[in-house]
């Protein structure tokens, strides 16, 4: 048996071993631990992973879409919040209590609702979309079986008004389809955000990013001119009989559409509802026509601008003249003998101007054509703009017969937002603007003006002139009917026929009936098209000049523009305040 | 003489060492309720503000959903033929160009340049950074009043 001194002997002996092993199996937890610490980065990703799921929840946020406004500001569109309503059976504590307060807040049947509730599912769909109140009623239930899902809604307070400029949503208020919905979508929309929620309670709530939202956008429309227009060209369309109508108001001085209006509209707040679906295109950019007579004036614009003739041109009208293997006739199938500008204008003479764009040859003709902006987009803003046709020489469906052919009108499409920026250039002394209907975008730092900017100097200024003089004598001589008593008025009446993909159609209406004109004709303030399609009457003067006339009576009043005597009198007194001041 | 040393210790210094141990244990087991209902105060206060954070945020999404449907209902009552109905009836009628004067005002420029009043007034908001400003002292306070507090609550 061993003494006390043995046993010492045998622990002492044995104590280095045993601190050996602590030291060693210390050392084994330390690398462990360093180890653990320093975890590959896809290991450590992975937990972090496991480690988000079990205290984090991903909730997906709507991007708020942003509003848009008419230039005074009044809301043409904006988000209304509705909810969708899901059940988890699996959590209902009172099914029957539960049951008859929905079913009192969503006017459901008791029964159907205490079905979903006591199912065997895991989830249920109730009721959606629903409205904010009764959202909000449901929320202040506090049951944690309900799930209410924001859905966002967008609503258009004006209804009709101006439904095609500004457009609708489709795929539940995310996406823009039409009109300045669609071609701003992505200014619009704003970002849709997978926010990750933590659920612990010490961690600080996430809010939703302001930059999340969309921006919002104020159109150049007014309303107040866009209503008057609305209600004109209803009248118009149903006076006349007519198929469909669009007339366009712009400021020719920046290219700002004030009015676009088309009938028959829409209502963007039933879009689904909408049978037709040649309703659900704007007609004013996304379709095209041949414009007929309108067109004339663009050529003896070109032609004087590129001297080939002068004011005081004349030629002696056969009624007849062959263009490239083609006979063309005036559409009156008369002769006018010594026929100057203002005549071929007047009476929308086809030989007349065919005989110019012979004189222009194809060179000059077709340049100044696509300076005035024709087989090209104008970039409006608007949706889905189409960009028209015009076949120029060496393209392998022109042929000789087009010079004559374009010169009034045919064998070419335009769309009406062309045609009036056409226009719109002769009003504003050459300078053809930017048209545009957007006028700012705001967004988290501010308003931001879009710019008018000039496209290019089409004409000169003297033949801008020389054209407002012709256009002045045109309404007078051709279209009284367009006259406003204590205005002068430029404009030409346009008469086209319906093109089909073989031969132009016939019948009694067959025809589009248009009047582009603009005031006051020294000092153009307002360019104004009207076109009606397929209307009972015979010729643009007779049908769309009147609705012009109706259009400006009003028109001079909202855009707060003096007759001619009053502008007379103001341009007198100002001088005579500034000589006083100096 | 280690016999004596071994008394000497022991039974002179019985008593006191258990009264410092017990003093020790005692003070320890304060500090570590002080540092106990500080770490709780602190995570009670957190979660509060949390909650009252999330509510305000929830208050404050509400409210600009009820902005955004009175604007709605604004501009409902706005429509152009609205207003032009109740103008009608109240004896109003669309002026004609005969019923309009113009008049020369100094300064006053006829080509409005209308300025849009349209703001997103919510996304306007200035954003202010907050500013600590917190002492010890104050924080210490805080602290002994939310303590006081939660026992007050406790009590009630």
């Amino acid at each position: 048996m061993q003494g006390p001194s043995s046993q010492q002997a045998t622990i002492q002996a044995r104590l280095p071993f045993v601190a050996i092993f602590l030291i060693l199996l210390a050392a084994y937890l330390i690398i462990n631990l360093a180890n653990f610490q320093f975890f590959p980065r896809s290991v450590r990703q992975e937990l972090e992973k496991i480690g988000n799921s079990i205290t984090n929840t991903t909730l997906r946020i709507p991007a708020e879409r942003g509003r848009i406004y008419d230039r005074d500001g009044e809301p043409l569109a904006y988000n209304l919040v509705q909810y969708r309503l899901g059940i988890s059976p699996a959590f209902v504590a009172d099914a029957d209590s539960l049951s008859a307060k929905l079913s009192e807040i969503l006017n459901l049947s008791y029964f159907e609702i205490w079905r979903k509730a006591t199912s065997e599912n895991v989830w249920e769909f109730l009721a959606g979309p629903i409205s904010a109140e009764q959202g909000q009623a449901i929320a202040a239930l506090d049951d944690i079986s309900l799930g209410l899902e924001e859905i966002p809604k967008r609503f258009y307070p004006q209804g009709e008004l101006a439904a095609h400029v500004v457009g609708i949503v489709v795929d539940d208020g995310l996406r823009g389809a039409l009109g300045v919905e669609g071609a701003f979508n992505d200014t619009l929309s704003g970002r849709v955000l997978d926010l990750a929620i933590s659920k612990v309670p010490f961690d600080l709530p996430e809010d939703r990013p302001a930059e999340q939202r969309g921006q919002d956008i104020v159109l150049t429309l007014d309303r107040d001119v866009q209503f008057w227009v609305e209600s004109e060209l209803k009248n118009a369309v149903e006076q006349y009989n007519a198929f469909r109508g669009t007339v366009i108001v712009m400021d020719p001085r920046n290219g700002d559409v004030l009015a676009l209006a088309n009938y028959p509209s829409i209502d963007p707040n039933n879009f689904l509802e909408i049978a037709d679906p040649n309703l659900r295109v704007n007609p004013a950019i996304n379709e095209t026509y041949e414009p007929g007579s309108l067109m004339q004036v663009l050529t003896v614009a070109g032609a004087l601008e590129k001297g080939v003739i002068t004011p005081f041109w004349t030629y002696n009208d056969t009624g007849y003249l062959e263009v490239g293997g083609r006979d063309i006739f005036n559409a009156t199938y008369r002769s006018y003998g010594t026929t100057d500008l203002a005549t071929i204008l007047s009476n929308s003479l086809d030989v007349g101007a065919a005989t110019i764009a012979l004189q222009m040859g194809t060179s000059d003709f077709y340049s100044m054509m696509r300076a005035f902006g024709l087989g090209q987009a104008t970039g409006v803003g608007l949706f889905a703009e189409e960009r028209g046709e015009l076949r120029l020489p060496g393209d392998s469906d022109w042929n000789e017969s087009f010079l004559g052919l374009n010169s009034y009108g045919q064998s070419l499409k335009v769309t009406a937002m062309q045609m009036i920026t056409a226009y719109a250039a002769i009003a504003n002394d050459g300078i053809m603007r930017q048209p545009r209907i957007v006028r700012q975008i705001i967004s988290e730092d501010g308003p931001e003006e879009a710019r008018s900017s000039t496209i290019r100097r089409v004409v000169s200024a003297e033949t801008a002139a020389i054209l407002k003089d012709i256009l002045i004598r045109v309404v007078g001589e051709g279209a009284p009917a367009a006259e406003l008593s204590g205005y002068s008025i430029a404009g030409k009446p346009g008469t086209a026929k319906i093109s089909t993909a073989v031969a132009f159609e016939e019948g009694r209406n067959a025809k589009i009936l248009s009047f582009i004109g603009f005031l006051p004709a020294d000092d153009p303030q307002a360019v104004v098209m009207v076109k009606l399609d397929r209307p009972d009457g015979d010729f643009g003067y007779q049908v769309a000049a009147p609705v012009f006339r109706r259009i400006v009576d009003r028109l001079v009043i909202l855009l707060e523009i003096p007759g001619d005597s009053v502008r007379s009198r103001l341009a007198a007194a100002e001088a005579d305040i500034n000589r006083s001041s100096s | 003489m280690s016999q004596a040393w071994f008394q000497h210790t022991f039974s002179r210094k019985r008593f006191r060492t258990r009264n410092q141990a017990t003093a020790l244990a005692i003070l320890g087991v304060a500090i570590l309720l002080i540092l106990g209902s500080l770490y709780l105060s602190q995570v009670a206060s957190f979660a509060i503000t949390n909650r009252q954070i999330e509510d305000l945020i929830s208050r404050r999404d509400e409210l600009k959903r009820q902005n955004e449907k009175l604007i709605g209902e604004i501009a409902s009552y706005r429509t152009v033929p609205r207003l032009f109905a109740r103008a009608v009836d109240i004896g109003f009628r669309p002026a004609t160009n005969a019923d309009i004067d113009y008049v020369l005002i100094e300064g006053y420029n006829p080509n409005r340049n209308r300025v849009s009043r349209t703001t997103s007034e919510d996304s306007r908001t200035e954003l202010t950074v907050p500013v600590y400003e917190e002492t010890f002292g104050s924080w210490l306070e805080q602290q002994l009043a939310l303590i006081s507090d939660q026992f007050r609550s406790f009590g009630n």
